[in-house]
């Protein structure tokens, strides 16, 4: 039967007393969530999980206090934006972003907190083993991972969500608000192109690629491809390497 | 009018940075180190760590007027975190297991110290010197020692085995204490002296009723609330009718209003000359009062008693209005003139504020209008070397913990002027409220929805079984209660072992940061700015180690020092390494 190995990521404040985290993290009753205890779930960049799906976890939980009680204020809604983009980079991957979520409880509602659990636990079994766990991971969907990591690590969508609640409930520096629709517009092409881009820069690390044959392994359109080596040349990530039988082909270049 | 003392706290430093709550305290509690015990359901623990600084947790967690709890900021985002319920709870845990008896504290000096009145100043200098191993008399001329906590509040808000368990305490550490000794006529400040006492400190309150000075005031039927509640605590039967008047708006009118209707008073009325705002009576106390019928007139003083018979017929009242603010910073109540009104009434007790007993003592360590002692404010020394005077006696009526503070600060003195050191030398503070919010017009205001519970356990009758989930309940509510504190103050306020704290700070890699400014917006607390360069800087007495930053660098150029990502992946892979 297959039993989902599942990391949760509970804050110090909403963690049951009396749960044994220390040993083996497990909940008694629970035994196959694996907690990690941090001082708030606001700590936990986005990095950090795409890597825990990469060494092959099958599900990720993040538990909080409910909003609006929070140890640190609002960490607990920091770490909702964080959650919610990154299940958007998560979809454009071949992972299912059920995989991941966020939920609240108190420390006093050990039940509820149980509740969590099982229902998270059933969900993921559902969902079956993570295409990256066990000894042979899925080769395809661990380069995707990777590239959602680098995004996730890299500053543009860092800075989008950081500012998230700045933009729209206090306005950029020309006191301008912006709306949530537009926001999450901004948010949703940002990850598209940085997905994208970054999946190309990964890919041309590895050997020199053509345009036409970066489009044929993304399935996307030549142009488009196109568009995005312009904006990785002149970021300085990619360039030309060689011109075979007419087609440029591209390499990406060692940051320093 | 009194000499208000000014609260130094007995620690050795000119300069202590402490967060809100414990500077309120008089008493100078750590309240942040034994709430953040009791964080982590450490009940026993946290008892303990009060005691540190003052032998009564129970008694304060009951009827101290907490200005911790006022000073909390976290009023600021909804309500304070409940300290006084708290610190009641962790006492009552603590009794539940039988009362617990100290070791006697071996006396490594042989100076004698004697103190005069087992009023809380009284009893926690006592508590204080023993603890330094000085052998300590205290003598008290009522029968039970406790002072005003004794004999001046009721019994339902302050039952007595709680005073009796708390004082025990204290006389197991070895601290005698002789009742039914009258300072002025069995003892003087010579024969003291005679004895062998090295050191005197005076305690002994402010028990007397101050006088309505109105005409009628010695008829049968009127009484005098300190007397009136000292004679309920006897067990004296006291003789009051149906219909009671009780004059004044502190906390002695509301307790002798809520004794009356005890006693089997039909009505009892409460005559204020000022307004419900200026009643310095803690306002839950007038909440539960008026929950049990106490009636409240505002605005109105007495001018004359009228009797019959030898018996109080009516009281004759003027109506007042608010004028200037006095030197009390409340508003003073003037008279408007032909505004004569009557109440009937058959007892009235006055509650109009008490007076240090001075009648005893000597004229010389009076001030200029013989109303209290004075006392040098920073040592508590009177006129006459080694002999010192604290609490009410100094300050007229104040509260249990002002009187706390008193003694420990007494006890301070008494062991530097028995061990020929200066009494003054470094004593003098200066206190610096931490608080890591520095902007709380940005921080989300949350709705009130949540009121501390007023728990009472052992009233109920349940079987053994549910009080035992009863009190697991009780004791998680509590610790998500204690979890409410935003933990103003810096760390090692708890005194836990390094085990126990995970305090973490976050770092900022100068080179990588490029002054985006992100950090400073997601950081819930201003502990990140950008500094004159442009760079990040973490303000290390503010950060209280969320992360929230360093997971939302653009630049990822923060990083947490103890639990970092990379350790935090590490655990991942731990635990994922586990067989399935």
């Amino acid at each position: 039967m297959f039993r989902p190995r599942i990391i949760g990521f509970v804050c110090n404040w909403s963690l049951p007393l009396g749960v044994d985290f220390a040993s083996t993290g497990t909940i008694h009753g629970y035994p196959k969530i694996r907690i990690i205890r941090v001082m708030c779930i606001g700590r936990i960049d986005p990095v950090i999980v795409l890597e825990t799906f990469a060494k092959g976890a099958d599900g990720v939980l993040v538990i909080g206090c409910h909003p609006p009680d929070c140890h640190f204020i609002e960490g607990n809604l920091q770490a909702e934006r964080k959650i919610r983009m990154l299940k958007q980079l998560i979809s454009r991957t071949g992972l299912e972003p059920e995989r991941l979520q966020l939920d609240w409880a108190y420390a006093s509602e050990i039940e509820r907190f149980a509740t969590i659990i099982d229902v998270f636990r059933n969900q993921v079994t559902a969902l079956g083993p993570s295409p990256l766990a066990g000894k042979k991971p899925d080769q395809g969907i661990m380069a995707e991972i990777m590239a959602a990591k680098a995004v996730a690590g890299d500053s543009r969508l860092r800075t989008l969500v950081g500012r998230e609640k700045e933009l729209i409930e206090e306005g950029n520096v020309y006191n301008e608000k912006v709306e949530q629709e537009e926001f999450d517009e901004v948010m949703n092409e940002s990850i598209d192109e940085e997905y994208v881009r970054s999946r190309i820069h990964l890919l041309v690390k590895d050997k020199p690629m053509s345009v036409e044959g970066l489009a044929k392994h993304l399935g996307l359109d030549p142009k488009k491809v196109l568009r995005h080596i312009v904006v990785l040349r002149q970021r300085g990530l990619v360039a030309l390497d060689r011109i075979e039988e007419e087609d440029p082909l591209y390499i990406a270049l060692e940051v320093t | 009018m009194f000499q208000k003392v000014t609260v130094v706290s007995q620690v050795f430093k000119n300069k202590r940075r402490l967060p809100p709550c414990r500077a309120a305290c008089p008493a100078d509690v750590n309240v942040q180190g034994y709430i953040a015990l009791l964080q982590q359901g450490k009940f026993e623990e946290s008892v303990e760590l009060i005691r540190k600084s003052m032998p009564f947790p129970a008694i304060c967690g009951r009827v101290c007027f907490s200005p911790c709890q006022d000073a909390c900021s976290r009023k600021n985002i909804d309500q304070p975190v409940g300290i006084r319920y708290l610190k009641r709870l962790a006492a009552d845990i603590e009794r539940e297991q039988g009362r617990i008896k100290p070791d006697p504290i071996s006396k490594t000096h042989s100076e004698k110290v004697a103190i005069v009145g087992a009023g809380p100043a009284g009893l926690s200098a006592a508590y204080e010197l023993a603890k330094l191993g000085y052998p300590v008399t205290v003598f008290e001329r009522m029968p039970e020692p406790g002072g005003m906590m004794q004999y001046g509040i009721p019994d339902y808000r302050l039952q007595k085995y709680v005073v009796a368990n708390e004082i025990a305490y204290i006389q197991d550490l070895g601290v005698e204490i002789k009742t039914g000794v009258e300072f002025g006529e069995d003892i003087q400040l010579d024969t003291l002296r005679n004895e062998g006492y090295k050191a005197i400190f005076i305690a002994n309150g402010a028990q007397v009723s101050r006088k309505l000075g109105i005409p009628g005031e010695d008829l049968k039927g009127v009484f005098h609330a300190v007397e009136f509640l000292r004679h309920v605590s006897l067990g004296k039967t006291v003789d009051i009718d149906e219909k009671v008047a009780v004059i004044g708006g502190g906390n002695s009118a509301i307790d002798a209003a809520c004794t009356s209707l005890r006693l089997g008073a039909k009505e009892v009325t409460i005559l204020y000359r000022r307004s419900r705002n200026e009643m310095p009576a803690l306002p839950h106390e007038i909440e539960a009062a008026k929950e049990e019928g106490v009636k409240f007139h505002f605005l109105v003083a007495p001018t004359q008693i009228i009797g019959e018979e030898g018996r109080i017929k009516i009281i004759e009242c003027l109506r007042m209005e608010l004028g200037e603010p006095d030197a009390s910073g409340r508003r003073r109540p003037v008279p408007v003139q032909g505004s004569e009104h009557t109440y009937e009434v058959d007892t009235v007790i006055a509650a109009i504020g008490q007076l240090p007993e001075t009648s005893c003592l000597p004229s010389i360590l009076l001030d200029e209008r013989a109303r209290a002692i004075s006392v040098d404010s920073l040592t508590l020394e009177t006129k006459i070397p080694g002999v010192f005077a604290g609490g009410d006696i100094v300050t007229g009526p104040a509260s249990i913990i002002e009187a706390v503070g008193a003694g420990k600060r007494v006890a301070v003195s008494i062991d530097r002027y028995l061990n020929g050191e200066d009494l003054r030398n470094g004593r003098e503070e200066e206190i610096e409220e931490t608080n890591w919010v520095q902007d709380w017009e940005k921080i989300t205001k949350k709705p009130e929805r949540y009121t501390a519970p007023h728990i009472d356990i052992g009233r109920q009758k349940v079987s053994f079984e549910e009080s035992e989930k009863l009190l697991a309940k009780i004791k998680e509510v509590a610790t998500f209660e204690a979890r409410r504190c935003l933990e103003c103050g810096l760390c090692t306020e708890c005194l836990g072992s390094g085990e126990l704290c995970e305090a973490d700070k976050a770092v900022v890699d100068e080179t990588l940061c490029t002054g985006c400014n992100v950090c400073a917006v997601v950081c819930p607390i201003g502990a990140i700015k950008k500094n004159e360069i442009g760079v990040a800087q973490v303000n290390e007495d503010l950060c209280k180690g969320c992360g929230t930053c360093s997971a939302s660098c653009p630049e990822r150029a923060i990083t947490m020092q103890k639990f970092t990502d990379a350790q935090i992946l590490t655990n991942v892979a731990a635990t994922l390494g586990e067989s399935r």
